[in-house]
């Protein structure tokens, strides 16, 4: 990609200069595409449960096949006795103090083989099985977060669905807090106006009672001042 | 009834023992190829008898069997100093 860069720079910038055997690798580099092709999506073939069959340890059993149509069951065996007798007389086979060695050594392994071979098996298996269940927990456990979370997701996803719910309440609330205000302010108006007309009324019964109370005093002043004047 | 199978793609049990000097020099000799026949076997034998789910003794055994014999043929030539008797 820096190399593309650089090659467009260096054209437009310097178009006189053609150095073919500068900008060559940087052309290669920039052209080359990888993994153009698909990848396989056959799924992958389980292992096979026995390996091919052998027989004695030693011999597999197709050699057996081969021979039965000719010479029946006992064939391979009269074969291997006699290649064993002919090795023996002719002495391909040399008897030597390590024939001995060798046959104690594989008589002692044929008998371990034959006592514990099968508890050895079962054990490998069960090591096996355990390895192939902690990978089942692990796969299991993650399937089920994945799941957990999709399940989540979807639940988030329909209460979007169930948010006019939420605007509801919020346009109710603010609609009562409005009509609370008007009713507070239309409270206030109406005690003000009582207020003052209260005001004028008292004004008004002040200005009575002063008036009766002015005229009694006159009146009494009056008939005072006329009865002492009789008097005298 | 002519073959159609051409002779290239034969395999060994289905070649006529008369062709059999004829499909061995057909095939390829270059080190490339020789890796790659090598290669072949050893995944042939490991898939059948060594990459199974249970396993048994033969898949090995038969391995040290063959290195056995194969020891054996090649120090046959000092073996044949200590045969018991000189003509048989």
């Amino acid at each position: 990609m820096l190399s593309r860069a650089v090659l467009s720079t260096v054209a437009t910038a310097a178009p006189c200069v053609k150095n073919a055997a500068l900008l060559g690798p940087g052309v290669l580099q920039a052209t080359r595409i990888f993994h153009t092709g698909q990848p396989s999506q056959a799924p992958v073939p389980p292992l096979p449960e026995y390996g091919g069959k052998v027989r004695h340890g030693l011999i597999p059993e197709e050699f057996f096949q081969f021979l039965y149509p000719k010479t029946g069951v006992t064939g391979p065996y009269v074969l291997g006795t006699g290649l064993i007798l002919y090795f023996l007389s002719k002495e391909i086979y040399v008897v030597t103090p390590e024939t001995i060695s060798a046959v104690s050594t594989i008589g002692l392994l044929v008998y371990v083989v034959k006592k514990y071979g099968a508890s050895i098996g079962e054990f490998a298996d069960k090591l096996n099985e355990q390895k192939i269940a902690q990978l089942e927990e692990a796969k299991q456990a993650s399937m089920k977060y994945i799941q957990d979370a999709i399940n989540l997701e979807k639940s988030q996803q329909a209460l979007v669905q169930k948010r006019h719910y939420l605007f509801d309440v919020q346009r109710n609330n603010i609609a009562m807090a409005l009509e609370v205000t008007y009713r507070d302010r239309l409270h206030r108006v109406y005690r003000e106006v009582k207020n003052r007309l209260d005001y004028q009324i008292a004004v008004q019964n002040m200005m009575r009672r002063k008036e009766q109370e002015h005229m009694i005093n006159w009146v009494e002043k009056h008939v005072v001042q006329s009865i002492s004047a009789q008097q005298e | 009834m002519a073959s159609v199978v051409p002779m290239k793609e034969k395999k060994l049990m289905d070649v006529k023992i008369g062709e059999l000097p004829k499909w061995i020099l057909m095939r390829d000799f270059t080190p490339k190829g020789i890796a790659g026949a090598f290669q072949r076997g050893y995944y042939r034998y490991y898939n059948k008898y060594v990459n199974v789910k249970k396993g048994s003794v033969a898949g090995v055994s038969m391995v040290l069997a063959a290195y056995v014999l194969f020891n054996y043929c090649c120090s046959y030539k000092e073996l044949k100093h200590e045969r018991r008797r000189k003509y048989h």
